[in-house]
């Protein structure tokens, strides 16, 4: 059932990417983001990607059994932790006593880097997720 | 299986899927901090396997290392991938064809 497992690490690699994708879209979104529920302006999120359970239960105990390729999981999601970027806008609802407003410090061109390398990575994991149907159809095939 | 050549042919295909899965590990792990391109020794594991051992997985060397400690080159897995699902349908073939051969003289034997 080895090609099998091997489907579900696809999967992990594209759902870790995905999940890379999805953080980019909300710092992009909040870039100007001044309020949030725990106060003071939106902060970058990112993922960190470890090796470990490709998704089911049954596949992450094969993983252990045999040892042969790990799919991969996001580990933590990091909030930026640097301080917000300070633009002087008096008139702000949100401004300070000094007139400045604090906003989130998100560098589009980061971002859009981020992007792109994640969608490459979506792209490669299906790449080898349809050659490895292409195999399976194969075994299935040569009993027909 | 059937016999010796069908044995040595469905080695091959397990070995195909091992390395497929290897691929696919690296593939998932192209962004994965510290990790290091897996593979097996093609030629050498497929003897192992003719003579019964199971295959023994590698890291493999002389791969760029990026800084934060990956050496997954897409550009390789990409063209293994390939190469594997090449082989993979061309021993499918022969395997299905060995099959064919076997059925056809049942057949015969049935009609005669």
């Amino acid at each position: 059932m080895s090609l099998f497992s091997a489907l579900s690490i696809s999967a992990s690699g594209m759902a870790a990417q995905r999940t890379r994708a999805e953080l980019v879209t909300e710092n992009l979104a909040n870039a100007e983001t001044t309020r949030t529920p725990d106060g003071g302006p939106y902060r970058r999120k990112d993922v960190v990607f470890q090796t470990g359970s490709a998704g089911s239960p049954f596949a992450s105990a094969m993983d252990a059994a045999v040892s042969e390729g790990t799919g991969v999981s996001v580990s933590e999601i990091i909030v930026d932790q640097r301080d917000p970027e300070q633009r002087y806008m008096p008139g702000h609802p949100d401004a300070g006593v000094n007139g400045y407003v604090a906003y989130p410090r998100i560098n589009p061109a980061e971002e859009m880097v981020d992007l792109v390398s994640a969608s490459n990575g979506y792209q490669a994991n299906v790449a080898s997720m349809s050659a490895l149907k292409e195999m399976i159809q194969r075994s299935i095939d040569i009993l027909r | 299986m059937l016999n010796g050549i069908n044995n040595s042919l469905e080695s091959y295909l397990d070995l195909l899927s091992v390395r497929q899965k290897l691929m696919a590990s690296n593939i998932a792990n192209a962004d994965t901090p510290g990790y290091k391109t897996r593979d097996v020794d093609f030629q050498t594991e497929f003897q192992n396997l003719v003579h019964g051992s199971a295959p023994h997985v590698t890291e493999v060397t002389g791969l760029k290392t990026n800084n934060d400690g990956n050496n997954v080159s897409l550009d390789r897995e990409a063209r293994l991938l390939a190469e594997n699902a090449l082989r993979f349908s061309a021993v499918s073939q022969l395997l299905r064809g060995q099959i064919r051969t076997l059925k056809a003289a049942i057949d015969e034997g049935k009609n005669g």
